[in-house]
């Protein structure tokens, strides 16, 4: 039993010297308030511009096509971590906003490009005859896409865009990059200035998976309520 | 009321119809028979606009419907469609089934669009149903929903297109009925149909299509007992 309480009483230091000592637990805390802004912030402008893209795409009209399809094909063609970096560094470079906004207009942008290709797959879904009720009891296109294809697309596509914001949210870690304390450079932080790798560093890694997790609760019991039509 | 002038439909290289020419007046119940790919559907599809001719002529109370600046969404008003496969918005209960396009296009206000609705279901008998959902519903029942939809907007003219074709023969009856009970209130409706029975009951006149074109037209009796067309005959004698 000896080695096993000399083991606690080893964790127990580690742990009082990367999170108590110096109030290091306020970088944390500062660090998902950074995390959480920025995911936030981010899948508002995804969700935007994913559907004015997706829209674009599924237009007839060639131009809004190409900028559709341009637009996609840029963004899955690079790495986040240079799209970010780029808006940073050079899109916004002389602009004086806050900077965990800017990093989430980058992290819309590039969300944007696969939120449109799922909301694009999800209107495609939605059988024609839907469209065809709709504008034969005299609804207008736009009225028809509105109240009749995209709320039955959202269902089917919720649990995709679930995972894209999962995926989102994990993408941030890198704003350190630019210069933003979110979680991930929280705990590198404390991992330099402790010269301890193993308590920071899972630390890190449990922060991020209890609001993941907190968060996946929360989306399937919204789920749950979209579909009470498909009752039998 | 509905007048069609050389009527083409071409889908790419393929003539679908082939110079349609039809006058079909109110309260007249017509009847498209004809075999699989005789262009019966899209012919119907065409007098909402739902597939835009190719070329021809279609009035509606003597408007010209497909020229280049109608308001489609204003003629397809006065024109219900009842589809093969129901076509009911599965997110919505029936109840909002009904009431959706008349009160988004401010025919009524939904509490009015409400009693509207709960009067039409009576009709096809589902009062009951009223808050449920499409999916707990039996197909003959879905199709009778339909109908109430459609004519939630009052329509003048009424288009089936194979309303019973989807269905198990035990549920064909139960909407037929309706059909029926609709043709005795005067209303205008056109039918694509196989349901040869319905035909001769109901119809006041038999449009026989082939090929692109209305092959044979004529009172129940002229078509069933007495064909004048070689295909119409072919045709009877194999459904019949």
């Amino acid at each position: 039993m000896p080695i096993l309480s000399s083991w606690f009483s080893e964790f127990g230091k580690t742990f009082y010297k990367c999170f108590i000592k110096d109030n290091r637990y306020n970088m944390l805390l500062d660090g998902i308030g950074v995390t959480i802004k920025v995911s936030l912030l981010a899948v508002l402008i995804g969700i935007i511009i994913g559907l004015l893209i997706a829209l674009c795409n599924l237009s007839k009209n060639k131009i809004l096509k190409t900028i559709g399809k341009v637009y996609t094909d840029v963004i899955r063609g690079t790495p986040s971590v240079t799209q970010l970096m780029i808006i940073y560094f050079v899109v916004f470079a002389s602009v004086n906003w806050p900077k965990w906004t800017i990093a989430a207009i980058a992290f819309g942008i590039n969300s944007g490009a696969y939120v449109s290709e799922i909301i694009r797959a999800g209107i495609l879904s939605i059988d024609k005859g839907q469209t065809e009720a709709g504008r034969s009891l005299g609804l207008s296109s736009f009225q028809t896409m509105s109240r009749i294809v995209v709320p039955q697309a959202v269902k089917n596509i919720f649990p995709a865009l679930c995972n894209e914001f999962i995926v989102l949210i994990k993408e941030t870690a890198i704003v350190g990059y630019v210069g933003l304390v979110d979680i991930q450079k929280a705990g590198d932080f404390i991992k330099s200035v402790t010269y301890e790798a193993f308590m920071p560093l899972i630390g890190t890694a449990i922060i991020y998976f209890v609001i993941i997790k907190f968060l996946t609760i929360l989306l399937s019991r919204i789920e749950k309520a979209l579909r009470k039509s498909d009752v039998r | 009321m509905i007048k069609i002038k050389n009527l083409h439909k071409k889908f790419g290289d393929l003539e679908v119809l082939s110079g349609i020419d039809e006058h079909i007046s109110q309260g007249e119940v017509v009847v498209v028979i004809g075999p699989s790919g005789s262009g019966k559907s899209t012919f119907l599809r065409c007098l909402n606009l739902l597939e835009t001719p190719t070329s021809g002529e279609i009035y509606i109370d003597d408007e010209l419907i497909n020229a280049p600046k109608v308001d489609v969404n204003k003629i397809r008003e006065k024109m219900g469609m009842v589809f093969q496969h129901f076509n009911l918005f599965p997110h919505l209960t029936i109840m909002e089934n009904i009431t959706l396009a008349p009160v988004l296009l401010k025919k009524c206000s939904k509490a009015d669009a409400q009693e509207k609705g709960k009067e039409l279901l009576k009709k096809v008998g589902l009062l009951d149903k009223a808050d449920a959902y499409p999916a707990q519903l039996s197909g003959g029942q879905k199709q009778r929903v339909a109908i109430a939809r459609a004519l939630a907007m009052e329509p003048e003219i009424m288009l089936f297109d194979e309303p019973t074709s989807a269905l198990d023969p035990e549920m064909v009856g139960e909407v037929l009925d309706v059909m029926k009970e609709l043709a005795k209130s005067g209303m205008t409706m056109v039918v694509v149909t196989h349901e040869m029975g319905f035909a001769r009951e109901v119809g006041t006149r038999i449009l026989f299509m082939d090929d692109g074109i209305i092959a044979e037209s004529g009172t129940p009796d002229e078509v069933f007992s007495s064909p004048k067309n070689d295909r119409t005959k072919a045709f009877l004698s194999k459904v019949l």
